[in-house]
């Protein structure tokens, strides 16, 4: 066997389990950013719907992205199985592992506009429909060959793809389910409901940004002159200058070192250096972190006040950051590393790749709103509501979902009680 | 007969309530406030003493109800919290008619619109109602362990003046302080440490840093972000400077000559005790009190309340400076 082939799917494999092991980052950042009565609940969903959407991508995902070349969505290769395809020096089912983990991260995300307060219910049938009537039909357009790709979109490792896609859907579902009870006062102001465990946050975000290694180094799909190297690089730098830039904007704004803000700063600058990790010089990608880090901080104060209640920041972190990320392409990418489309504004390209980049951003981000929003208020009114009763929010999802409680000894006595009266 | 006496007791404190309302809206200037504060308070005292002394006879032994925190400190706003102790002659034998007197006093200042202590600093408390003997232990205890809860206990006890009773016990606790202070320099740095810690309420650009979350969001906190800084200045070199007066007006006044540079920072206290009064004399609640809203003050306004932040950090700061000079390590 050419040892070449071999390498690139080793190296993709390993990719694919990275991307895969920022599910658990995700778990930690998302438990860690809520509350206590939720964290098991929170947990315990992630991994459960990470099985839907795995199925369902095999089952249908992967044929409406790659199935046939066709504009608007791809057809054919499902429930795909097939041990001797070989495509882009890939082995078929490396390709379709790697991919696979994406549209996880992209549910995950979405799901963050669920948080401690969607029926699991709920969970379970978004979980079928996203990742089979949203997330293929964006990623078609611009992985797929479809009509973006035609265009020339540059969208490296999925900013737009992945983060966009599954942001847009958190935003569809918490304009439906509205606030948390206590996030807003009276009076319009807003409440800090703050999560339970920083530390689980910031080693979530560590595992993320690990992860995000083989999110946009793998996305090199080989080896060829160890480029990957390069993307590593640029993952990095544009990493470290988004914590850099949230820090430095929020102590300068509220006078406080805000740790969160802090964490979400670092995820910014990988989100944002996602769609360009490939494409630009690593200046660029200082500045493209920075910049993420700082619309982090102003995004999560205007959906704040606009009483959009984010729990984990997902609309901010992987949609506003997505955005940036992706127009970023526009501005920096360079002739010599602009694989695909043009280089950007600065480099002689003019307005047209900026152009091409503003018009992917809004027609994905448009269908992953507007699909998600017409089926969760299908669900909504099918299902008799996605929300859990006032009651059971204020209880927890951890028992009012599971029955069982993420912290044990925290249980109230009164209900161990209750069980050894027998009454 | 006695619950008659009883009834008119509570009576009187309904009329003290109801007198509470006019009185503060007649106080033209925070002197004013402050000496029907005082008023009201010694009545309502007065009236809750009486009543213990109708339930459980004559106090058993000669004794001070002393007054802490803004109140001790003469610096009350038109809502303000209790904070207060008692010291009582003799043995703890009485201990119990003054916990019982101090029971009383907290629920009489409760019905006359003061709220009662998150961290019960009261005279209900046995911590702060105690014999002489018991708190010249007390205080030297707290000198001595010099952990942050004990020195800030003893910060909150040394800005006290006697509202009823005898002054003598109150002057001879404070000077117990003085002198283990003296023997012992390195606890002014101890105590520079336990208040040093404010939220600043300036940003770099000069910006004002208002609450950002929950119903006070816009909001300025007076007391944490403006007035802290010059009381805990001013507490500072009292302690220094063997100063027993608690108001930070009367500690300015009575600055030695060494640091006489640091009074004029006394005008901007008292434009900053003016402000308050100002702005939220229309306040409902004690909360209410602390926070003024940014978007009621005019450009100007914003500016003065800047100045005068800005002045209380540069006062801690020479204020901290001078006293580590004259105690170094």
């Amino acid at each position: 066997m050419d040892p070449i082939f071999l390498m690139n799917n080793v190296w993709i494999m390993v990719s694919g389990v990275l991307v895969f092991l920022m599910l658990g980052g995700f778990i930690l950042l998302e438990a860690g950013s809520t509350r206590m009565k939720n964290a098991g609940h929170i947990a315990g969903k992630t991994v459960f719907t990470v099985g839907i959407t795995s199925l369902v991508f095999w089952a249908v995902g992967w044929g409406l992205i790659y199935g046939s070349e066709g504009t608007l969505v791809g057809f054919g290769d499902f429930f795909f199985g097939d041990a001797t395809t070989m495509g882009e020096g890939l082995a078929g089912s490396t390709d379709f592992f790697f991919q696979m983990a994406f549209a996880c991260i992209a549910m995950t995300i979405a799901f963050g506009g669920f948080a401690e307060r969607a029926k699991l219910s709920a969970y379970v049938v978004f979980a079928v429909l996203f990742s089979a009537l949203i997330y293929p039909v964006v990623a078609h357009w611009i992985w797929g060959g479809g009509w973006l790709a035609d265009h020339g979109k540059q969208d490296f490792a999925g900013s737009t793809v992945v983060h966009l896609t599954g942001a847009m859907a958190a935003l569809a579902a918490t304009i439906i389910l509205k606030p948390r009870i206590g996030k807003y006062n009276k009076n319009g102001s807003s409440n800090d409901i703050a999560g339970h465990n920083q530390v689980y946050t910031a080693l979530g975000v560590l595992i993320l940004w690990i992860g995000w290694f083989g999110f946009n180094a793998g996305s090199t799909l080989g080896v060829a002159d160890a480029f990957f190297g390069y993307v590593a690089l640029n993952t990095q730098l544009a990493a470290g200058a988004g914590a850099i830039g949230a820090m430095l904007i929020v102590w300068t704004v509220t006078g406080k070192a805000d740790v969160p803000t802090t964490l979400n700063g670092a995820l910014a600058g990988l989100v944002a250096i996602t769609a360009s990790c490939a494409f630009v010089e690593p200046w660029a990608a200082v500045v493209i972190g920075f910049v993420g880090g700082l619309i982090v901080f102003l995004s999560m104060k205007f959906f704040d006040k606009a009483k959009i209640d984010d729990p984990i920041f997902a609309l901010s972190v992987h949609g506003t950051v997505g955005v940036w990320g992706t127009l970023s392409n526009g501005l920096f990418a360079t002739p010599e590393l602009a694989s695909v489309g043009r280089p950007g504004l600065f480099y002689g390209g003019g307005f047209e790749q900026l152009g091409v980049q503003i018009m992917g951003v809004v027609t994905s981000g448009l269908y992953a709103f507007v699909v998600a929003f017409i089926l969760l208020k299908i669900m909504q009114k099918v299902m008799g509501g996605l929300r859990v009763s006032e009651e059971e929010e204020i209880v927890g999802l951890d028992l009012s979902e599971h029955g069982s409680y993420g912290y044990p000894e925290n249980l109230p006595q009164t209900n161990k009680n209750t069980e050894a009266t027998g009454a | 007969m006695l619950s008659k006496r009883m009834d008119s007791v509570v009576k009187s404190y309904e009329e003290i309530n109801a007198q509470r309302q006019s009185l503060m809206a007649a106080a033209a200037d925070h002197q004013k406030l402050n000496s029907y504060h005082d008023q009201l308070m010694a009545n309502t005292v007065r009236l809750a003493l009486e009543k213990v002394k109708g339930e459980l006879g004559d106090p058993p032994a000669p004794f001070a109800f002393f007054l802490m925190g803004s109140a001790g400190r003469f610096e009350q706003s038109v809502w303000s919290d209790q904070d207060h102790g008692i010291v009582f002659a003799g043995d703890d034998s009485s201990k119990s008619y003054f916990l019982r007197a101090g029971v009383e006093i907290a629920d009489a200042l409760e019905a006359v619109g003061y709220e009662r202590c998150d961290g019960e600093v009261m005279s209900c408390n046995p911590l702060w109602c105690k014999s002489v003997e018991g708190w010249h232990r007390q205080v030297t205890e707290w000198l001595t362990e010099a952990s942050w809860q004990s020195l800030r206990h003893f910060s909150t006890f040394f800005d006290s003046r006697v509202l009823i009773g005898n002054t003598d016990y109150l002057a001879q606790l404070k000077q117990t302080a003085f002198s283990i202070l003296e023997k012992q320099p390195g606890l002014y740095r101890r105590l520079i440490d336990n208040v040093d810690f404010y939220r600043k309420g300036i940003g770099i650009f000069g910006q004002l840093l208002p609450e950002r979350q929950g119903e006070q969001t816009g909001s300025i906190h007076l007391k944490q972000k403006a007035f802290f800084p010059y009381v805990n200045a001013l507490r500072l070199l009292a302690l220094k400077n063997k100063i027993y007066a608690p108001s930070t007006l009367s500690r300015f006044n009575q600055l030695p000559e060494e640091d006489r540079f640091l009074k004029t920072y006394e005008k901007d206290f008292r434009a900053l005790l003016d402000f308050r009064l100002k702005f939220r004399r229309d306040a409902k609640t004690y909360k209410e009190v602390h926070l003024v809203p940014i978007q009621d003050l005019n450009r100007q306004e914003k500016q003065e309340l800047k100045n005068m932040m800005r002045k209380g950090y540069k006062l801690f700061s020479k204020t901290k400076s001078k006293i580590e000079e004259a105690c170094p390590k």
